[in-house]
């Protein structure tokens, strides 16, 4: 059975994105690459039981969550310590640097939960809704409503301290008043 | 598989000419930047540095191999690799 080359042409589409979700989970690019590929193969080899006309990107999605559940975290021999290891992985990546404020928001993400890390991804930056989100991680939408605003509370405090130094009122202040002095 | 919702795929969804940085249900950079002026200033950042960081891997398009595999098992006659 030929695939449909509109079919096709959706998972294709779908890729860049997956590998986006896959480097959040994975915090590793080559890892990612295996995981968006073992993805692919499962899904073509699926492909009938995807409904044309429904939801491509979240369906290609839950089977990647699903697949790194199963199968790649059961890899790793301390899953308590996959924080640590993403954390690890975004210090490696020196391209990402040049600014500063962005490796400190890099930084405060991978102090996160991972359920919490995933879900504002899902939602936040691959542009699901809270419904489609919650269907991908097969868990109940108040519960992604909840990670999600733990993750961006959570960032808000750890973000709110470098902003007071870079925003502060006092430089501009005491320059007022610096200024002010002369008579 | 469920998937919750029902979205309506538009056959114009690649163009490989002129690359745009979409998120998974399609929405470009700049739909989504009207979006951010609805939150707060700190809310805006995270927003917009999440997405940052996640279009840069976006922006990086499907990799060779990877369209190489998918062409490759789609054109075969029946499910066997």
């Amino acid at each position: 059975m030929k695939l449909d080359p509109a079919i096709r042409d959706q998972v294709l589409a779908t890729v860049p994105n997956l590998r986006a979700f896959a480097i959040s989970l994975c915090g590793n690019i080559d890892r990612a690459d295996d995981l968006v590929q073992e993805t692919l193969l499962r899904a073509l080899a699926h492909i009938d039981s995807f409904e044309p006309g429904t939801n491509m990107p979240a369906w290609l999605f839950t089977i990647l969550r699903n697949l790194f559940r199963s199968e790649y975290r059961k890899r790793r021999r301390e899953v308590e310590d996959a924080d640590g290891r993403y954390a690890e992985t975004l210090k490696s990546h020196p391209e990402q640097t040049g600014r500063v404020e962005f490796s400190e928001f890099r930084a405060a993400l991978a102090k996160l939960p991972s359920d919490q890390r995933e879900a504002l991804i899902l939602v936040g930056a691959s542009g699901f809704s809270y419904e489609d989100a919650a269907a991908i991680c097969g868990c109940a939408v108040g519960t992604i409503k909840s990670r999600v605003n733990r993750a961006r509370t959570r960032l808000t405090d750890l973000l709110a301290i470098d902003s007071v130094d870079d925003f502060g009122p006092d430089r501009a202040t005491r320059a007022v008043l610096a200024g002010g002095g002369r008579t | 598989m469920k998937t919750g919702k029902t979205v309506s795929i538009e056959p114009s969804a690649p163009k490989e000419d002129k690359p745009q940085i979409r998120d998974a249900v399609g929405r470009t950079v700049t739909q989504r930047k009207s979006e951010v002026r609805l939150g707060r200033e700190v809310q805006a950042r995270i927003g917009q540095q999440l997405r940052a960081m996640y279009d840069e891997v976006v922006s990086e398009g499907v990799p060779q191999h990877i369209s190489d595999l998918v062409r490759r098992l789609s054109d075969q006659d029946d499910g066997a690799a």
